[in-house]
């Protein structure tokens, strides 16, 4: 087990220096740079003086270099948009309102979603399934600031009981809470019901219900169990994913979480923010297959030694 | 010139303290308004324009300010003067104007925010040259020249002097934008005080409270030691430029969480069906209008570009896919812009006919022979991002059927266009613009001595510079009217509309910023000082 851990740690660090030259080498191959934004463009010799101010003036391997020699010290720069600041601090305070969201979305919806696969399994081609898959299908389909704008017009203008948006107290957080879980919700519903009926469809299921075991011991007891390896595989990534934030829930919210940094960052090309959420958004997403990673292979051997008996 | 002031008699400030010590504590009034831009870095106008954070128009005080009407007033300055030869503006300041920190408001604090500007990169730079013509600018911005010899100097605490490279008659309309930094601080923090509500003082009607950076949401609050012209009439004014988009606004509106929300195209007939007595409309001082590279063919031959300025039909294409987005556009000049004039505005009709016949007298009959060409726009948001598609969907229609002529459209990001447009990559463009200052010069001066179009006309430059020059304002509008007819007779551009803004207003609002102009009108989106300072609210 030690050993598949390390070398899934180095394949992380591989990832992330390939992740970390290909996004420098595609930010900075956008035409324009953060001294383009305005109307009109700025004299050739007022936009070099500026360039040479952030080091924007040097060959590009320098400038990565520099950037990554920062990295390391966990220090990912001033951000153009906010100079006052560090990359660091501007992110934090984002990070905590994308983090209640997206955490609290996926706690709320996946066991939503895993319930309501369960039931579509257990009463196949019944109206429970019926029914199951359309909320499934349309929690896929429906786009998720139409979702918003549906919780926003019936909760906050029709009843009035619910605030349209902004963030701070807890009440404000209820409606994009309940937009965002329908994602995790539909999502975890659909892996749920096919992941339960291939395992309903096993034979030692059938040898369960054989031996007299009640449906109950054989659901929870043996079929969620076994049907329990695909989802792993996708909460984690799902977990990571809904943290970052969702940039039209926190649009059509008013959230002031990371969702704004993603767009604002790329707009205004303020490479160091840029670099920094792609950093750490790979770091994240590394760390999180790896954690699916070792409970998969805690939850079914034969996956670390690629199939083979030892 | 002594300028306007509105600063309340002082028998009406005494009877108002003693009807505030009498009566009982009131609750505290506040605004919750859409922002623009939910990005920007710095809270200083004269710092960034296009990368300012919320407004920074409400905390610092400008020289000269308009009110809703477009009347000039005094801010900062309390009278102006022209020197003989028109070169010298000296500006007089009011009094006792102070910081939100105690220190007194100075001359220095102005003439060190334009030398600033001139000298670390500021974006708005060319207005100063371009607009403002202030001596030596280039050589300062450009060249590196030392900033002191800026054509600005404080002759003493109150009295500013500039100096321009021509006679500039207009300059106090110019000066609007001059905002002061305040350079007791600057000099202790440098540029980042004004990213930091702690280190951020104010010399405007308002001061910030709070600063949230993940959206440049902003809560101002009346700035207790002003005392100039136009102080606010509210406690409070909460700033969310995430309301700022209409599809989340308008539901915010509906909810009673925010006073004023922009209304997009679908909006529009819902509000004024349910609530019209809530809906105010803006013409903005902006213009859209088809731009041509005159010396490139088939466009270097006026023939050509006279069909095109004929066969557009304005009325019908803003009452049908630019209905209560725009209006017609006869003029660069939109309607109730000083200088003005309907005889010129008139001349753009719709003759489909007389289009046919100049395109013939081209060589092109029918539209036989005539290229394909595409037309350049920019990616853009509000106002423009609303009618461009439509307004060229449109446009290709008409010249397909009324000239028989076809036309690519091409969309790009706003600085490839520009640059597009400066370096000639194209020879056809639709280009909006946007006033940055009320007087004629403003929209004249984009095509005057090439500009931004190459436009090249020696007849229209000699007319323009005459017009600029000339300190009696009925002969310089004179003059501009002989300008533009010089661009109708060579169809330098086809104008086309003029956008209009509509916006759904709470009844807790009122006072001037919300109700209708003389012109019917109510310009909630640029006139900031003066908007948020004439709002009142019901508690």
């Amino acid at each position: 087990m030690l050993s598949f851990i390390l070398r899934r740690l180095v394949s992380v660090a591989v990832t992330f220096f390939v992740v970390s030259v290909v996004i420098f080498v595609m930010m900075h191959s956008i035409p324009g740079g953060p001294f383009d934004a305005g109307d009109m463009p700025l004299p050739p010799a007022v936009r070099e003086r500026m360039m040479a101010q952030y080091g924007l003036d040097q060959p590009l391997y320098v400038q990565y270099l520099r950037y990554m020699a920062g990295v390391l010290r966990f220090d990912f720069g001033v951000p153009f948009q906010s100079p006052g600041e560090t990359v660091v601090s501007l992110l934090a305070s984002a990070w905590v309102p994308s983090l209640v969201l997206g955490g609290l979305g996926v706690l709320i919806g996946a066991p939503l979603g895993i319930l309501l696969g369960m039931a579509a399994a257990l009463r196949r081609n019944s109206w429970v399934d019926y029914l199951a898959s359309a909320v499934a299908t349309l929690g896929l389909t429906v786009p998720v600031f139409v979702t918003s704008m549906l919780l926003i017009l019936v909760f906050a203008v029709w009843l009035g009981w619910l605030p349209s948006s902004g963030w701070g107290e807890p009440r404000r957080w209820i409606l994009p809470i309940a937009a965002y879980a329908t994602i995790p919700m539909a999502t975890y519903a659909r892996y749920t019901r096919s992941a339960m009926l291939d395992t309903l469809n096993r034979p030692f299921v059938t040898v369960l219900r054989a031996k007299g075991l009640s449906e109950r011991r054989i659901v929870f007891g043996h079929v969620l169990r076994n049907s329990a390896l695909p989802m792993v595989t996708v909460f984690l990534p799902m977990f990571i994913g809904t943290a970052t934030g969702s940039i039209f829930v926190e649009a059509m919210f008013r959230i002031p979480g990371l969702g704004s940094y993603f767009v604002s960052s790329i707009r205004t090309r303020d490479y160091p923010t840029e670099m920094a959420l792609m950093l750490m958004l790979t770091v994240m997403f590394c760390l999180a297959y790896l954690i699916s990673d070792i409970l998969y292979a805690w939850l079914n051997p034969r996956i670390r030694t690629g199939g083979r008996r030892e | 010139m002594l300028l306007n002031g509105s600063g309340l008699p002082a028998r009406a400030g005494a009877l108002a303290l003693s009807i505030a010590l009498a009566a009982p504590a009131f609750a505290e009034t506040f605004v919750s308004a859409p922002g623009e831009s939910t990005s920007g870095a710095y809270l200083d106008y004269m710092r960034t324009v296009y990368a300012r954070a919320g407004f920074p128009e409400m905390i610092q005080l400008p020289l000269t300010s308009f009110d809703n009407e477009y009347e000039l007033h005094g801010m900062a300055a309390e009278s102006l003067e022209q020197s003989e030869d028109g070169l010298t503006w000296t500006f007089r300041l009011r009094e006792g104007l102070v910081f939100s920190d105690g220190e007194p408001l100075t001359a220095e604090d102005y003439v060190f925010a334009l030398q600033r500007a001139a000298s670390t990169g500021y974006d708005f730079g060319w207005y100063w040259d371009f607009a403002g013509g202030i001596a030596n600018w280039k050589a300062v911005a450009e060249e590196g020249a030392d900033p002191s010899t800026l054509g600005v100097r404080a002759v003493d605490d109150l009295t500013i002097e500039v100096t321009t490279e021509t006679p500039k008659p207009y300059l106090p309309s110019v000066v609007s934008l001059w905002y002061p930094v305040p350079k007791h601080v600057w000099d202790e923090h440098g540029d980042n005080y004004a990213t930091n509500v702690d280190t951020i003082v104010a010399s405007g009607a308002f001061t910030v409270e709070s600063w949230e950076k993940s959206n440049n949401s902003m809560v101002l609050v009346r700035n207790p030691t002003y005392n100039g012209p136009w102080p606010s009439q509210v406690d409070r004014v909460e700033i969310d430029p995430t309301l700022g988009a209409p599809e989340v606004g308008l539901p915010a509106f509906m909810a009673g969480e925010v006073d004023f929300t922009p209304l997009n195209a679908g909006q529009i007939p819902f509000v004024e069906g349910r609530m019209p007595e809530a809906v105010r409309q803006n013409a903005i001082f902006a213009t859209s209008y088809i731009a041509f590279d005159m010396d490139s063919p088939p466009f270097d031959n006026v023939d050509v570009r006279k069909a095109l300025y004929y066969a557009v039909d304005r009325e019908e294409m803003t009452e049908t896919v630019l209905r209560n987005l725009a209006i017609p556009a006869g003029s660069i000049l939109p309607p109730s812009y000083p200088g003005f004039s309907e005889e010129i505005a008139a001349q753009a009709v719709f003759d489909p006919e007389r289009a046919r016949e100049h395109l013939a007298a081209a060589g092109y009959p029918n539209g036989e022979g005539f290229p394909e060409v595409e037309i350049w726009y920019r990616d853009q948001g509000g106002y423009n991002g609303a009618i461009t598609a439509p307004m060229l969907q449109y446009l290709q229609a008409e010249f397909a059927e009324h000239l028989g002529i076809t036309m690519n459209i091409r969309v790009m990001p706003i600085q490839d266009w520009m640059n597009a447009m400066l370096n000639r990559e194209n020879n056809l463009f639709l280009a909006p613009y946007e006033y940055d200052y009320i007087d004629p010069s403003n929209f004249y001066g984009i095509f005057y001595n090439g500009g931004r179009h190459h436009h090249h006309v020696p007849e229209y430059d000699a007319l323009v510079a005459a017009a600029d020059a000339n300190p009696v304002w009925e002969e310089r509008v004179d003059l501009y009217r002989q300008a533009e007819q010089v661009m109708i007779d060579n169809a330098s551009i086809v104008p086309l509309v003029h956008p209009i803004q509509m916006f759904a207003v709470s009844d807790r609002l009122s006072g001037p910023s919300v109700e209708p102009n003389s012109q019917g009108m109510t310009p909630m989106s640029r006139l900031v000082p003066y908007f948020y300072a004439h709002l009142e609210v019901e508690e």
